[in-house]
C-alpha cells in the first residue's frame, strides 16, 4: 500500500531527534496555551513564526502543528477544574466536566479527556493519512444549504441541553441567537444592535461571553453560600484520581462519536471545533441510555466533546494540506507560515513535498502519544488545585478570567463584556435558565443565518433548495428526527405505562 | 413556589426585551430582492421571545397556581452578597485601565476576602499581593502578554 | 555667564516640554514598535505586516522589533480608533488597506477616517484577477458576460463584504456591460474558494497569489486581470480593458499610517526606512513572489491618493446602493 510506504517515510522523518524534540516543545507549549483562556493557539503560532524562519521547514511545521492540537488537550483542564473554558471548543466540556469535579471526580474527568483526546487525535491522523484527498473533494460538495442543514442539526441539540424546562431552554437559545446578530451584517454592511459602540461592530467576543457566563457566573453563585464551605471533595489516592476501567468502557461510543464528528466537521472550511463539540455532545446524549443525567456529571459528556475538538484538528488539516484552503484562524496562520517559508500550499503540495506532509502526519501520531504521556501523570497534580482553600481559589479564578479575556484583544471592553455576562450567568442560574442553550445560540446563530441567506441567494429565493439537495436534505431530516425524539420517547413511555397498567 | 414569581418577572422582562428586538428589527430591512435582509432574523427572534415569554408566564398567572406560592424568601438574601461581589468586580474592571491590573486585582481580592468573606486582614492582604505578583510574573514577564498597566507599569 | 546659563536652562526646558521642537534631533525608535493591524492572526493584513517586519529586520533597517498587535473588529473600525487614541505616540504605526478608506464611509460607528490619521507610505497595490473553474465553459470575460446576459441573476460570484473591492468591481462591470449576476458574501477566503471549486458559484475575484497554486494544479482558469497592464506572471491573460470592458480599476492598496499628531521627524524617519527598503533585493523578491505591484508612494502624493480614493469610493458605494454615512 502506497500510504504505508509514505507513512514509514513519515515516521523516519518524525522520529529524528530534532523533530522529536520540537514536537515535544510544540505540544507542551500548546497544552499550556490551551489551559489559559484568551491566549489562543493562533496568536501563539503567530508570535513564534519569526523564530521558525531559521529552522528546517518540516521541523517548524511539526512544532507549530503541535501547538495547534496540543491546545485542544489543554483547553479541558480549566474547563473541568474551574468552569473556565480555556478555548471556545472547551465550552461544552464545562457542562459535565465541572460537575464531575464538584463530585470529587475531577481526576476521572481530566483523565478521560486526555484519553478521548488521544483516541480522537489518533483517528483524526488516520483519517488525514487515508482519506484526505477524497474527503476534501467530498467537503467541496458542501455549499450553503448543507451548512444550513448542519447548523440546524446543531440547533436541534438544544433539545438535549434543555433540562427540565424546554421553554426556558428555547428562550435562552433565542437570546443566544440574538447575541450572535450583534455587529455588522455581512451582506448589507449595516450594523445591528451595536448601540453606537465601534467595539461591538465585530460582535460580542465569544470568549468574553463564555468566561463571563461560566466562570464569573458560577463564582457569584458560589459566593452566596456560607464562607468556609469546602466546595470540592478531592478523592485521595492515586487510583481514585484516574478514570476507572468502567469509565473507559462507558465511553466506548463517545470516543468513536467524538472522533468521527470532530474529523468530519473539521474538514469543512468555516465550521469549527466548537460546532463539532456541541454536535458530539448532543449525539452522545441522543443515543445514551441515561440522557437525563447529562449535565449533572456524566463521564461520556466529557469524552465526546473532548474527542471532537481533537479530531477536528486533524480534520482542519485536510483542506489545508490537500487544497491549500484554510478552515479557520489557526489553519490560516499555519498557511501563512507555509507561505512565509516559501511553500505554496495547494493541491500539488503532497506530491511535491511528500516528506513535509507525511512527516507532519507521522509526527501527529507521535504528538498525540506524547500528549497522553504528558497529561495523564499531571492529572492528579492538577486535581490538587481544587484542594486550594476557597479564599485563594476565588481570586485565582477571577484573575485568570480577567487576564485571559483581556489578552484576547488587549481590550478592557471585553473585560466589561465578561463582567456583564457574569451577571447574566448568575441570573440565569438563579432563575434556572440553561446557559448551555444560550451558548449554543451564540455559536451557531450567525453561521445559521449566513447559510440561510446565502442559500436563498443561490436559489433566487427558492427555499426548497434546502430539502432537494441530497446532503442538506439528509441532515435536515436527521435534525427533524432528533427534535421529535423527546416526543417519541414520551409517547413510548406512555404506551409502556399503558401496557403495564393493562397487564 | 418561588419559581412562579421568578418566572413571572423573568417572563415580563423577556417579553419587554422581545418587544425591543422587534422594534429594532423593524427598522432594518426585512426582505430585499436578493433574499432576507438584516432585519429578517432578529424579527423572528423577537417574535419567538415574546411568544415564549408569554407561555412562560402563563402557569404563573393561572389562579389555581397562586395558592401553591409559598414564598421562600430566604432563597434571595444571599443574592445581595453575590450582587455586592459583582459590583466590586465592575468597579475593578472600571479601574483596570486607570490603575493597572495589579492594583485593581489586589483591591478586588482584598474587598472580597476581607469585606465579604470576613477573613482576617493579613490573609486577604497576602493573597491579594501574592496572586497579583504571580500574575505579573507569569503573564507579563514570562509570557510577554500585555496586561493593563497603570501609572507604575504594572 | 549668567545669561548663557539662563539661555541653556530655557533651551533645556523647551526641549523637555516640547520634544517636537527639538531641532537637529532625528527620531530613532528606542523601544518596541507597536504595529497595529485590523485582522486577527493569520489574516491578510497580519501576514503582510509580519512579513514586512521580518524583512526590515533582516535588512537591518530598524533598530527595534516591530510587534504586531491585532485589533480586529468592525472591519477596520477598532484598529483605526485604537490608533486615533494614541495621539502623538511615536512608537506606534498601523498597516492600512482599502478597507480603512471605505469602512468609515458606510459605518456610522466607525468615527475615525483615514484623513484623521497621519499617512506615512503606500507600499503595494494588490492586483486582482477573475477566475472560474477550469472546466467552466467561459474561456474569457466576454463568454462570462454573454452567459450572464442570457440568464440574468442566475450566475453567482463568491466574494467578501458587499463594500469590498470584489463587489464594487462587479457593480462597475455590470454597469458597463449591462450584464447582471448575483453576489454571495462569504466571510473567509477559504469558503469562497471551496464554493468555487465545488461548483456552487461560477466566478470569483481573487488575488493572484491566493489562486496561484490552484491555477498551477489546473483547477482554476483566469479569464481576466483587473489591472491596467497585464500581470508579468500571467502574461497571456488579457486585462479587462483589453477585452473591451472599460471600467475604472479600483486599487487595493496596502501601506503604513501613524497616529494623528505625530511629528514630521517620525514620518521622515519611516520614509527614510522605506526608501531604502523598497530598493532592496529582498523587497523585489517579495513583490514577485506575492505578485504585488510596487505602489511606493509617500508625502503629499499619498495624501492626495487617499483623498482621490475616498471620493471614488463614495461615488461607487452610492451607486451600489450602500448607505453612505460620511
Amino acid at each position: 500500500m502506497e500510504a504505508l510506504g509514505n507513512l514509514l517515510l513519515g515516521f523516519s522523518v518524525a522520529l529524528s531527534p530534532v523533530n522529536l524534540l520540537w514536537c515535544l516543545v510544540g505540544v507542551f507549549l500548546g497544552t499550556v496555551v490551551g489551559v489559559l483562556p484568551g491566549l489562543g493557539p493562533a496568536a501563539t503560532i503567530a508570535m513564534l513564526l519569526p523564530l521558525t524562519l531559521k529552522m528546517d521547514h518540516t521541523t517548524a511545521i511539526i512544532a507549530l502543528a503541535g501547538i495547534f492540537y496540543g491546545a485542544r488537550y489543554g483547553g479541558s483542564t480549566t474547563s473541568i477544574l474551574l468552569n473556565i473554558p480555556g478555548e471556545s471548543s472547551s465550552v461544552v466540556t464545562c457542562l459535565d466536566g465541572y460537575q464531575l469535579a464538584r463530585q470529587g471526580r475531577a481526576g476521572a474527568a481530566l483523565g478521560i479527556a486526555a484519553v478521548a483526546s488521544f483516541v480522537a487525535g489518533t483517528i483524526g491522523v488516520l483519517g488525514l493519512m487515508l482519506v484526505a484527498p477524497p474527503l476534501a473533494r467530498f467537503a467541496l460538495r458542501f455549499a450553503p444549504p448543507e451548512y444550513f442543514a448542519l447548523m440546524t442539526l446543531g440547533l436541534a441539540m438544544v433539545v438535549f441541553l434543555a433540562g427540565p424546562s424546554m421553554i426556558k431552554a428555547l428562550l435562552a437559545l433565542l437570546i443566544g441567537l440574538w447575541l450572535s446578530t450583534i455587529g455588522i451584517d455581512l451582506f448589507t454592511a449595516e450594523s445591528r444592535f451595536t448601540f453606537g459602540q465601534a467595539k461591538l461592530l465585530g460582535g460580542v467576543d465569544f470568549i468574553a461571553a463564555t468566561v463571563g457566563i461560566f466562570a464569573i457566573g458560577e463564582l457569584l453563585v458560589n459566593l452566596e453560600s456560607r464562607a468556609g464551605a469546602e466546595l470540592f471533595k478531592v478523592a485521595k489516592g492515586f487510583r481514585n484520581l484516574l478514570p476507572t476501567l468502567q469509565d473507559l468502557k462507558d465511553c466506548r461510543f463517545a470516543f468513536l462519536n467524538g472522533s468521527l464528528v470532530g474529523f468530519l466537521v473539521g474538514a469543512l472550511p468555516g465550521a469549527g471545533a466548537t460546532v463539532a463539540s456541541f454536535l458530539a455532545y448532543g449525539l452522545e446524549k441522543a443515543f445514551s441510555r441515561h440522557p437525563e443525567k447529562f449535565g449533572t456529571g456524566v463521564i461520556e459528556g466529557v469524552a465526546a466533546p473532548e474527542g471532537a475538538n481533537n479530531a477536528d484538528a486533524g480534520g482542519a488539516l485536510v483542506p489545508l494540506l490537500t487544497l491549500g484552503i484554510p478552515g479557520g484562524n489557526t489553519t490560516a496562520i499555519l498557511l501563512g507560515g507555509l507561505i512565509l517559508w516559501g511553500y505554496r500550499p495547494g493541491p500539488l503540495l503532497i506530491q511535491e513535498h511528500p516528506q513535509l506532509f507525511w512527516g507532519l502526519v507521522a509526527s501527529m501520531y507521535v504528538g498525540n502519544f506524547l500528549l497522553l504521556v504528558l497529561n495523564l501523570p499531571l492529572v492528579p497534580l492538577f486535581a490538587q488545585i481544587l484542594r486550594l482553600p476557597y479564599y485563594i481559589l476565588y481570586p485565582l479564578i477571577l484573575g485568570i478570567s480577567i487576564v485571559g479575556v483581556y489578552s484576547v484583544n488587549n481590550s478592557s471592553f471585553d473585560v466589561w463584556v465578561m463582567a456583564l455576562f457574569g451577571l447574566l450567568g448568575y441570573l440565569m442560574r438563579k432563575l434556572e435558565f440553561p446557559a448551555a442553550a444560550l451558548i449554543l445560540g451564540m455559536v451557531l446563530g450567525d453561521a445559521l443565518e449566513r447559510a440561510l441567506r446565502q442559500s436563498l441567494m443561490m436559489s433566487q429565493g427558492d427555499i426548497m433548495i434546502l430539502a432537494t439537495r441530497p446532503i442538506s436534505g439528509t441532515l435536515l431530516l436527521l435534525a427533524a428526527v432528533i427534535l421529535l425524539m423527546p416526543a417519541a420517547r414520551k409517547v413510548r413511555s406512555w404506551r409502556l405505562d399503558a401496557i403495564e397498567r393493562a397487564g | 413556589m418561588i419559581k412562579n414569581a421568578a418566572d413571572l418577572i423573568s417572563g415580563v422582562c423577556l417579553a419587554a426585551f422581545g418587544a425591543y428586538v422587534l422594534s429594532a428589527a423593524s427598522r432594518l430591512s426585512y426582505f430585499s430582492e436578493v433574499g432576507p435582509g438584516p432585519g429578517f432574523f432578529p424579527f423572528w427572534i423577537g417574535i419567538g421571545l415574546v411568544f415564549l415569554s408569554f407561555w412562560l408566564m402563563l402557569p404563573s398567572c393561572l389562579p389555581r397556581r397562586m395558592a401553591a406560592k409559598k414564598t421562600e424568601r430566604a432563597g434571595w438574601k444571599p443574592t445581595g452578597k453575590a450582587l455586592t461581589a459583582w459590583l466590586a468586580i465592575i468597579a475593578a474592571v472600571a479601574l483596570l485601565e486607570r490603575i493597572g491590573f495589579g492594583l485593581s486585582f489586589a483591591f478586588l481580592t482584598i474587598f472580597l476576602l476581607r469585606g465579604l468573606e470576613q477573613r482576617p486582614t493579613l490573609i486577604a492582604f497576602t493573597v491579594a499581593v501574592g496572586l497579583a505578583a504571580a500574575f505579573y510574573a507569569i503573564f507579563t514577564l514570562a509570557l510577554g502578554v500585555r496586561l493593563p498597566a497603570g501609572l507604575w507599569g504594572f | 555667564m549668567k545669561n548663557t546659563m539662563r539661555l541653556t536652562v530655557a533651551a533645556a526646558t523647551v526641549a523637555i516640554l516640547f520634544p517636537q521642537l527639538s531641532w537637529g534631533q532625528d527620531f530613532k525608535p528606542s523601544k518596541q514598535i507597536e504595529t497595529v493591524v485590523h485582522t486577527g492572526p493569520g489574516g491578510g493584513s497580519d501576514l503582510f505586516a509580519r512579513a514586512i517586519a521580518e524583512m526590515l529586520q533582516k535588512e537591518n533597517l530598524i533598530p527595534q522589533r516591530m510587534q504586531v498587535v491585532n485589533k480586529s473588529g468592525g472591519g477596520s473600525a477598532v484598529a483605526m480608533s485604537y490608533l486615533a487614541e494614541k495621539k502623538g505616540e511615536t512608537h506606534t504605526i498601523g498597516f492600512f488597506t482599502g478597507v480603512w478608506v471605505t469602512n468609515p464611509l458606510t459605518t456610522a460607528e466607525a468615527t475615525v477616517t483615514i484623513k484623521d490619521l497621519t499617512p506615512v507610505v503606500r507600499l503595494v497595490l494588490e492586483p486582482a484577477v477573475v477566475v472560474v473553474k477550469a472546466d467552466a465553459p467561459y474561456k474569457n470575460m466576454k463568454d462570462f458576460i454573454e452567459a450572464a446576459k442570457k440568464s440574468p441573476n442566475q450566475l453567482r460570484q463568491a466574494g467578501g463584504s458587499v463594500t469590498g473591492r470584489d463587489n464594487l468591481m462587479r457593480l462597475l462591470i455590470q454597469k458597463a456591460t449591462g450584464a447582471q449576476w448575483t453576489y454571495i458574501s462569504f466571510p473567509s477566503g477559504g469558503e469562497r474558494l471551496s464554493n468555487l471549486l465545488g461548483g456552487h458559484v461560477q466566478m470569483m475575484v481573487i488575488e493572484p497569489q491566493e489562486a496561484g497554486e490552484q491555477i498551477r494544479a489546473g483547477n482554476l482558469r483566469v479569464i481576466a486581470s483587473l489591472t491596467e497592464k497585464r500581470l508579468p506572471s500571467l502574461a497571456n491573460v488579457p486585462t479587462i480593458k483589453e477585452q473591451g470592458i472599460d471600467v475604472t480599476i479600483i486599487p487595493q492598496a496596502r501601506g503604513v499610517v501613524a497616529p494623528p499628531g505625530v511629528s514630521r521627524d517620525v514620518v521622515h524617519y519611516w520614509e527614510g526606512v522605506f526608501d531604502r527598503f523598497t530598493k532592496t533585493a529582498t523587497w523585489k523578491q517579495y513583490l514577485e513572489q506575492n505578485q504585488f505591484e510596487d505602489g511606493y508612494l509617500k508625502g503629499p502624493a499619498l495624501a492626495k491618493f487617499f483623498d482621490d480614493l475616498t471620493a471614488q469610493m463614495r461615488d461607487v458605494l452610492k451607486e451600489a446602493g450602500a448607505k453612505v454615512v460620511r
